[in-house]
């Protein structure tokens, strides 16, 4: 079976005042209908911009799409026309960002910018439009959506506001939706209630859901699978329960060691010693070689390529040569 | 063990603007009546939603932000009637750091002369004794000496981090506000200064007051742990007694809206405690128990009459039918 | 962010000095201070290599630059000496530039600081009195200021000073209002540090950089401020300066363009060498831009 959305050995580079920098070295992803993939790592790996690279927003420049794949059901987006990006973006691929207040524009009604983003890509009268955004509020769980749709995103709380992007987002029933930290400027309390929302409306539309986060806990509970990153590359990738139980990367395991977890308060916490290398600096070796404890000579001058040698796919010579 | 900091019924209001140019002018009170006190060598923790008051009850028990009524005993010492320059003096003990590394550090200041500024300001020492601290201190943080000299940009997060903690340190302060020091860190990072903050409060004794919405980190840090709602405690126990057996329903929300990874979507994981809407304005608090509205058990005297916080079991809990979970 | 290995000097140089290594590396700050130093040589000590009264009609009127080997940049309308007029206009020029915007400076800063930082009733105060300044037809009470005194050249820098400070000041207390909510700022309050070393040491410095780009504005419009008092007959007629050239000159324009183009230009060069020095002074002081 092919997969809905396949994203192969994408590169994407990026001009810069130190050069050039490769942002994505050959990411390979894939999701399913129905699934929900959890994308993880530090901050600066390339979250966004694999999911950006998807949506074909990549800023050109100055980035630029230096190689691979994005399928969508087959179809190739690399490459694919502006127009025919237009017709996709919204309508089969969706987008949650970050920041649900930079992300609606604050001068029109929350219920005018779904209806707008309905009839972009519906044939719908404006009523019927706005009809439907109404609906699409109450379906996200917006208390009186009648009201609610007139007020402008200032007057919204910030879990309203980013309801109000999930509605954006669903209003066309996209066949994959990309949350990309849809709830970190959020209180837990709300994010749960988000994750909750997200999870109901996979199981009444089917989509697939993209979920980026640097969150472990999240993944936990919200992803079948998951893909971990880290400078700009896959470095493990499997079934949620054999990443979060049997990680096999060292930065895997780190990253699951890290959180402060229940039961251990008492114990200090594994770290992750230094800082992810910026781009310009990486070398040909491994990037995390430096903060690794396994590093040997052959960590420092190849770079490890994704393939199952224990349990799952990870990217690790250590792990390959089976000394860890 | 003896009582290093006693905070009684502080409570703090700020002036909204008018509506109407002759118009009444509305206060919001961020902080309500708020009572706590800390023990020297523990960790307090204070979690809450966004809003709910967290980082102006810690600053006002600092007198950084002004009070509107209650005390702050810091051994014996009632902060808040202290004149300007008595406070001056008291400073040094009370030290803070902050959530966001980037906006903590004046970006015109070499490093070296940011954590030294308090031993400058407060005259301690001579010139040479001031350098020796800085550097001592740079070796307790773990950053090099060679680092002295850098300006702030040039640091990482975890870095920058690390120079806010030094500079708290300068003066060897008993108490240290720590007002979301790890939120905005990568987890590999945050670890790193975790571990740093347990190892600085066992080695030299510091007392924290813990700010944080991560539930997991206030329990990895803190000895004590309270809950706060719309500008008040709702909940305050110790670490082991508020996560094992929580009292208040909204602390049970909390705890059951945190992201754990012991909850696992293949297992077929279903929240079993869900919380619908967002806390109220606290411009006008209702008249009974603020979070009635959201609350599962709430029942009429929930909505006219605010709960009281009261002993009860190991902690003390504000709520008109506290208890377990019934799920 | 980990570009801490390239500078590992233990001991440090003083920062004016660090600022000074950073200036001298950047081309269009020293273009600048070049071509001021050509403008101020040339106002001060031009006068021995050339010298000649600047009020005194010497010729006809109207002779173009470049015939009259004596006149080489010709005369006006009266057939006054322009050449002696830009070596001697150029001093009272500058002079009223830089002790106008030096006085819009202080007060701006000062009553912008105050505000921004206090808010409250002192903002509330200070702000409805630059409000009142700002909404003075500048030129008319600069007029007003300048017949009540004498008119001289202080007093013209002082009129000049006292109608344009209200920007700076909104400037400065919009500055103040961002920083003062940073963390440092609250840091600086938790370890002791009087308002006084908050306002000036602290925040000031931060919010120099906009500040310093107003101030080379100031320059500018000051000089331009004292040709329009000068065109207006209001300036000092005893003392020759550029914008008493152009406004003298002005009417004529059509017949004969260089007595107003020749100051005009002396103008425009002094304001683009300030301006580039004052974004060389800024970038010099800012420390995220020194290791490059
Ligand atoms: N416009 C740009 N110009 C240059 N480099 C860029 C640009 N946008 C992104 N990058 C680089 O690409 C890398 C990946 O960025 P990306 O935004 O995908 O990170 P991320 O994993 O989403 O991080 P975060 O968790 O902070 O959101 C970063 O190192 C970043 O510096
Ligand atoms: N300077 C201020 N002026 C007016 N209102 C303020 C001010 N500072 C805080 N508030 C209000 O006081 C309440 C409590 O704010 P506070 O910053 O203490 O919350 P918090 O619990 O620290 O939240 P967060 O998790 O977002 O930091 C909020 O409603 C906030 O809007
Ligand atoms: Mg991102
Ligand atoms: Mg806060």
């Amino acid at each position: 079976m092919s997969a809905l959305l396949a994203i192969e050995d994408l590169r994407v580079t990026f001009n810069t005042r130190y050069g050039q920098v490769t942002a994505l070295d050959g990411v390979s992803l894939h999701v399913n209908a129905g699934e929900t993939l959890g994308v993880v790592g530090e901050s600066g790996c390339g979250k966004s911009i694999t999911a950006l690279a998807t949506m074909g927003l990549i800023p050109m420049p100055p980035g630029r799409i230096a190689g691979g794949s994005i399928r969508l059901e087959g179809e190739e987006l690399v490459g694919a026309a502006p127009a025919r990006m237009r017709g996709l973006r919204g309508a089969d691929i969706a987008m949650i960002f970050q920041e649900p207040m930079t992300s609606l524009n604050p001068v029109f009604t929350v219920g005018a910018q779904i209806a707008e983003a309905i009839m972009l890509h519906q044939k719908v009268s404006p009523d019927q439009a706005f009809k439907d955004a109404i609906a699409l509020l109450d379906r996200v769980g917006i208390p009186s959506p009648d009201a609610r749709a007139r007020d402008y995103p200032h007057q919204l709380s910030g879990g309203m506001r980013q309801r109000v992007m999930i509605a954006m987002a669903v209003s066309c029933r996209p066949k994959v939706l990309i949350a990309d930290e849809p709830t970190t400027a959020l209180d837990v309390t709300v994010q749960a209630q988000i994750f909750d929302l997200l999870n109901e409306i996979q199981r009444d539309f089917g989509a697939a859901i993209i979920l980026i986060t640097h969150d472990m806990g999240a993944i936990s509970e919200m992803a079948d699978r998951v893909a971990v990153m880290y400078a700009g590359r896959v470095i493990e990738e499997a079934q949620a329960d054999d990443v979060l139980d049997f990680p096999q990367h060292p930065y895997a395991r780190g990253l699951i060691d890290c959180i402060p977890a229940l039961g251990r308060e008492d114990h200090a916490l594994r770290e992750i010693p230094g800082v992810v290398p910026p781009l310009h600096l990486l070398g040909a070796g491994c990037a995390f070689a430096d903060r690794c404890e396994h590093t040997n000579a052959r960590c420092k001058t190849e770079k490890p390529l994704l393939a199952a040698h224990g349990h799952h796919p990870a990217a690790c010579h250590a792990v390959e040569e089976g000394r860890i | 063990m003896s009582t290093l900091l006693d905070v009684r019924d502080l409570t703090v209001r700020f002036a909204m603007p008018r509506k109407g140019l002759f118009g009444p002018r509305p206060w919001l009170e961020a902080v309500r009546k708020v009572s706590f006190s800390l023990e020297k060598g523990h960790a307090l923790g204070i979690v809450g939603e966004s809003g709910s008051g967290k980082t102006t009850t810690a600053m006002a028990a600092i007198r950084l932000t002004e009070a509107a009524g209650g005390q702050v005993l810091f051994e014996g010492d009632d902060l808040l009637s202290l004149s300007d320059e008595q406070m001056r003096a008291h400073r040094r003990d009370v030290q803070l750091i902050f959530q966001d590394p980037y906006s903590s550090l004046n970006p015109r200041a070499r490093v070296a002369d940011i954590v030294r500024e308090p031993l400058d300001l407060m005259d301690i020492g001579t010139p040479d004794d001031r350098r020796a601290r800085v550097e001592e201190l740079f070796k307790l943080v773990g950053l090099r000496p060679d680092q002295l000299n850098l300006f702030p940009h040039q640091f990482s997060g975890g870095q920058r981090q690390r120079i806010s903690i030094a500079r708290a340190l300068t003066t060897n302060p008993k108490l240290l506000v720590c007002d979301e020091p790890v939120s905005a860190l990568d987890v590999a990072i945050q670890a790193q200064i975790l571990n740093l903050l347990a190892k600085l409060k066992s080695e030299l004794g510091l007392s924290y007051l813990f700010i944080s919405h991560d539930l997991g980190v206030v329990r990895h840090v803190c000895d004590d742990v309270a809950v706060m709602y719309l500008g008040q405690i709702v909940e305050h126990a110790s670490r082991t007694a508020l996560f094992e057996s929580p009292q208040h329903p909204y602390t049970q929300a909390l705890l059951s809206a945190a992201p754990s990874l012991a909850r696992r979507k293949s297992k077929g994981y279903v929240r079993p405690l869900k919380i619908s809407g967002d806390p109220p304005s606290p411009i006008n608090p209702p008249p009974g128990c603020a979070f009635a509205e959201r609350c599962p058990r709430a029942r009429d005297i929930c909505r006219k009459t605010p709960p009281v916080l009261e002993d009860r079991g190991p902690g003390r809990v504000a709520c008109h039918v506290p208890g377990p979970a019934d799920a | 962010m980990t570009d801490q290995t390239t500078q590992s000097s233990y001991k440090a140089e003083s920062p004016a000095l660090e600022a000074w290594r950073m200036f001298r590396r950047n081309i269009p700050a020293l273009v600048g201070v070049a071509l001021l130093a050509v403008i101020v040589g040339a106002t001060l000590y031009g006068t021995f290599f050339y010298a000649g009264d600047p009020f005194e009609v010497v010729w006809a009127p109207h002779e173009p630059p470049g015939v009259t080997p004596d006149f080489p940049l010709g005369t006006d309308y009266l057939g006054r000496n322009l050449m002696a007029g830009m070596l001697t206009g150029g001093g009272p020029t500058l002079t009223v530039g830089a002790a106008a915007a030096a006085i819009t400076m202080v007060i701006g800063i000062t009553l912008g600081a105050l505000a921004g930082y206090y808010g409250g009733w002192v903002d509330n105060l200070l702000m409805r009195i630059t409000e009142f300044f700002q909404v003075l037809p500048a030129l008319l009470f600069a007029m007003v200021l300048v017949t009540l005194f004498s008119p001289s050249l202080w007093t013209i820098a002082i009129a000049i000073g006292v109608v344009s400070w209200p920007q700076t000041a909104r400037l400065t207390r919009a500055e103040f209002l961002k920083i003062k909510e940073l963390e440092y700022v609250t840091a600086a309050r938790a370890i002791g540090a009087r308002n006084k070393r908050i306002i000036w040491r602290v925040i000031l410095p931060n919010a120099m950089p906009p500040l310093i780009v107003s101030a080379t504005l100031t320059i500018g419009v000051a000089i331009l401020f004292e040709a329009g008092l000068s065109f207006l007959g209001l300036g000092d007629p005893n003392v020759m300066s550029w914008g008493l050239m152009i406004g003298a000159n002005r009417e004529y324009i059509l017949d004969a363009w260089w007595p107003v183009t020749f100051p005009g230009l002396a103008i425009f060069f002094t304001v683009f060498a300030v301006s580039l020095i004052g974004d060389g002074l800024n970038d010099a002081f800012n420390p995220k831009l020194r290791e490059r």
